[in-house]
């Protein structure tokens, strides 16, 4: 009988482990593009889709009509090839090029109009891109013209938006997906679209597992230049160090949600990152129509408390520096904010101003959510607003929430003071002014007024809103400029951090980079 | 015997049910927006989304119809449709429940192996450098919080020295082998593909491990008290007075008598584990139940809530049928009735 030693032990122990000392797959070389990121998918169909995960998503397999160029600025044609427009801005013509749809079916008039109907009628999270749609119609099956109930000049920018993607109506329609008014109701294609994709785009979806793996295969039908990936795929990994680990392993290519202070720390040789601003932003949110703050929160008391936070102070304390301040609720680079001057710290004219209101011994309490969303952790962003409210004399109490419960507090009026956060769905303005603009029926008109529309609405806005999409360039940027100043002055909405964007690759790929409709676009991607 | 384990498998769908309504209830009756996930922070001003949001999903009907309608549903099979996934909840249980199976199942043996050994050589040589080692190892494992040990031996492991794989069940570049147990392990084994098995075997074990390593201490502490106790009773005496050497007095008798409370105490933690390995689940990036349980309750996804509730009350229901029928069998003083 042969009995148990130390060295057969240890050598049993060796032989078993060394088993499982499997090298990690490696990117170099691969035809798969693995993209590391937490998913916050939705719905992968473009009429129901809303997230920052659905923008790639959809642009990678769905086409728009038109596209943002590179420069972040200029809209370029993608399924059209030419458009024009009467001279008030309602309505829109376009021309449709020769695209054909992953099945080999041609992109038509017909599937234009049906997927922006849709869009309309099935009430969507994304639907408010064609709220103002009155009418879509086939000229020829080449030619669409859209027809709109008020002059708009950000209609282009808006259908440059991932979700307004031109889906192959027949394919759809045999799957149980409907354009008609009843669409909200009675669509019921969500399965189909979560399983299968019906778009024009590089890249077909393969397979997708809520929360674990998002695969997409290379469209080798597509009639254009064909994607330099066979596939790619997108991995739920939760954290930045986790997303950072894999990146320097190789076990992913791309990792999308990579903070500054992670990127820091990143050793390998192999991987590339670079620092880009972004169009996202976190803000603070006044509510005077909160309980018992209508007589307290007045404009002069938002304007003095707006002066009395530090934000040179809050873009080292919550971003280390990696990011910048912005103006009004319209982030930097958009129309209209070039020469809008941020807001400076000025804690003596904030105290005189307090004093004058009579806010003394002011108290507030601030919910917002528990998140840390673009590398900002609320909880410490709402610090340094707490200790900088307290050097005015102010004394905030933080209340910070789990998101259903904020969002639950918030529309009740629980609280004065929140925090939030905004990344664009397209390049323009109108997208802020219609969110955050002091308007009758404007959705923060109404969360910052609880519903008494009068305490807050500021008369100017709504004229000012009408002109800019009456107008285009110049006097439309003047125009947003113009809104820009008052959405400032309402002092409701506080820009803090428009925090960096990392992009974070292995050194072998290229073509990464940030788009403000789109993310990431995914075709341009290859591996040297 | 057989007649009990019966009894208790027959109670076990009332159970469900009782189970199911007061997770209903208590969910409906939370504080927060049920459209948080259903309807984007954007968009929750807006009448005509929000009306059209709450009609497709029923949540424009009185609770007391929506319960009527869900335990009906449940009756049938039918958990309903996640709120996030927009999928049918018993899919998306199907999916991730075998992956949490996989690990714990891993962590269980590991840690028990673990646990059984420091334990037995703490009790072996108690009061010796042994014995603290091993204490003090077993301590670690149930005082650092998972996400420390996790996150630092992954890196030190995987980053610095590659020699075990990064996170997830597989390299993403991998296709996972066809689905019949859900196992990764298995199912490349039954597909006869050896080295896809490897890979997945190299994907569970540092998850598995830092799991295991957590549940070691209470092992280990268990053990080794019961075999302290165990060695200066009769019994052990009798068999030192016969010749028996201390291992065996130690192996042979004191264990077998430690094993029985070791049973409760497996059985609990495994069915605990089920739905609360939800760090280790987030660090490895392990798409298992845990995280989805979190996901859902921070989103109020009552259908999801409702699903995983039930996937835990059955996992303690059938874990404790288990311990109290493995209870009778290690110790035949021990009757059910």
């Amino acid at each position: 009988m042969k009995h148990f030693t130390l060295k057969r032990g240890l050598a049993a122990a060796f032989l078993a482990s060394s088993a499982l000392m499997a090298p990690p797959a490696l990117a170099q070389g691969s035809d798969t593009l693995v993209i590391a990121r937490s998913m916050d998918v939705n719905s992968l169909d473009p009429a129901r889709a809303f997230c920052d995960t659905c923008q790639f998503y959809l642009t990678a397999v769905y086409e728009t009509l038109v596209t943002l160029g590179a420069d972040n600025k200029t809209l370029v044609p993608n399924l059209a090839t030419s458009w024009e427009m009467n001279d008030d801005l309602t309505e829109f013509t376009f021309h449709l090029k020769d695209a054909t749809f992953a099945d080999g079916s041609p992109v038509e008039a017909k599937d234009v109009v049906w997927s922006m109907e849709r869009l309309k009628n099935l009430k969507g999270s994304p639907s408010f891109l064609v709220d103002d749609l009155v009418s879509a119609e086939e000229v020829d099956p080449k030619t669409v013209k859209f027809t709109l109930g008020a002059s708009n000049s950000e209609f282009l920018n808006k259908i440059s938006a991932a979700y307004t993607g031109v889906i192959n109506s027949d394919v759809a329609k045999e799957h149980g997906a409907l354009d008609g008014v009843d669409a909200a109701e009675k669509d019921s294609s969500e399965p189909w679209f979560l399983e299968n994709s019906a778009g024009s785009g590089p890249f077909m979806l393969k397979s997708y597992s809520p929360e674990a793996e998002l695969r997409m295969a290379r469209n080798d039908a597509y009639y254009g230049d064909k994607a330099a990936f066979s596939e790619v795929v997108v991995t739920q990994i939760q954290d930045a160090v986790s997303q950072a680990q894999a990146l320097e392993t190789g076990q992913v290519d791309i990792a999308m949600q990579i903070d500054p202070d992670t990127a820091a720390s990143i050793r390998s040789p192999d991987v590339k990152t670079e620092i880009v601003p972004s169009f996202n932003f976190v803000y603070m949110g006044f509510i005077p129509g909160a309980k018992g703050m209508k007589d307290v929160l007045t404009p002069e008391v938002r304007r003095a408390l707006a002066l009395a936070i530090d934000y040179e102070g809050m873009l080292d304390f919550t971003v280390g520096g990696n990011g910048a301040q912005q103006a009004a609720p319209i982030p930097n680079g958009f129309p209209g904010t070039e020469n809008l001057v941020p807001r400076t710290y000025d804690l003596e004219k904030a105290k005189a101003m307090l004093a004058d209101a009579g806010a003394t011994d002011l108290k507030l309490v601030a919910g917002y959510p528990n998140d840390n969303v673009y590398g900002v952790d609320f909880n410490i962003m709402m610090q340094k607003v707490q200790q900088d409210f307290a050097k005015a004399g102010v004394e905030l109490e933080l209340k910070p929430l789990t998101w259903a419960v904020w969002r639950d507090e918030l529309g009740a009026g629980e609280w004065p003071v929140t925090a939030v956060y905004y990344a664009p769905d397209y390049y323009g303005s109108a997208q802020y002014v219609q969110y955050f603009g002091m308007i009758d029926g404007y959705p923060w008109a109404k969360r910052a007024s609880v519903g008494d529309f009068p305490l807050v609405v500021n008369p100017a806005e709504g004229p000012l809103y009408e002109q800019a999409l009456r107008s285009s360039g110049a006097d439309a940027d003047a125009a947003y400029a113009k809104l820009g100043q008052q959405m400032m002055d309402d002092a409701i909405i506080l820009p803090l951090v428009s925090p960096n964007l990392v992009l974070a690759y292995r050194d072998d790929i290229e073509g990464v980079r940030y788009s403000a409709c789109c993310n990431l676009p995914l075709a341009e991607i290859s591996r040297k | 015997m057989l007649a009990y384990i019966l009894r208790r498998l027959i109670s076990i769908p009332f159970l469900l049910l009782g189970v199911a309504s007061v997770s209903f209830l208590l969910s409906q009756m939370t504080k927060g927006d049920p459209l948080a996930a259903l309807v984007p922070e954007r968009q929750m001003s807006n009448p005509e989304i929000v009306n059209a949001v709450k009609a497709q999903w029923g949540l424009d009907e009185p609770m007391p119809i929506r319960y009527v309608r869900y335990l009906g549903n449940l009756l049938q099979g039918d958990m309903g449709t996640s709120f996030s996934t927009r999928r049918p909840v018993a899919l998306d249980i199907a999916e991730r429940l075998p992956a949490t199976l996989e690990l714990v199942i891993a962590a269980m043996i590991i840690g028990t192996a673990m646990g059984l050994a420091l334990g037995l050589l703490s009790a072996r040589f108690r009061g010796t450098v042994i014995d603290s080692l091993a204490r003090i190892f077993a301590l670690l494992g149930s005082s650092l919080p998972v996400f420390w040990s996790g996150l630092i031996l992954l890196y030190v492991l995987s980053v610095r020295f590659s020699i075990v794989p990064g996170t997830g069940r597989l390299p993403p570049r991998v296709d996972p082998p066809p689905d019949v147990t859900g196992f990764y392990t298995v199912d490349a084994l039954l597909a006869g593909n050896f080295p896809l098995f490897l890979q997945a075997l190299s994907h569970l074990a540092l998850p598995a491990f830092v799991l295991g390593w957590a549940v070691t201490g209470i092992i280990t502490r268990l053990v080794r008290s019961s075999l302290v106790e165990g060695l200066s009773l009769d019994y052990a005496r009798t068999a030192r007075a016969k010749g028996a050497p201390e291992r065996v007095v130690l192996v042979r008798h004191a264990l077998p008598n430690a094993m029985i409370p070791l049973l409760t105490i497996l059985g609990f933690t495994f069915a605990y584990l089920i739905t609360g390995a939800v760090l280790t689940e987030a660090i490895f990036s392990w798409p298992g139940i845990g995280s989805y349980a979190v996901r859902a309750a921070a989103s109020l996804d009552y259908p999801a809530i409702g699903g995983v509730t039930i996937v835990g009350a059955v996992a303690f229901l059938l874990a404790n049928l288990v311990t109290d029928i493995a209870y009778a069998w290690a110790n035949p003083r021990i009757k059910v009735h």
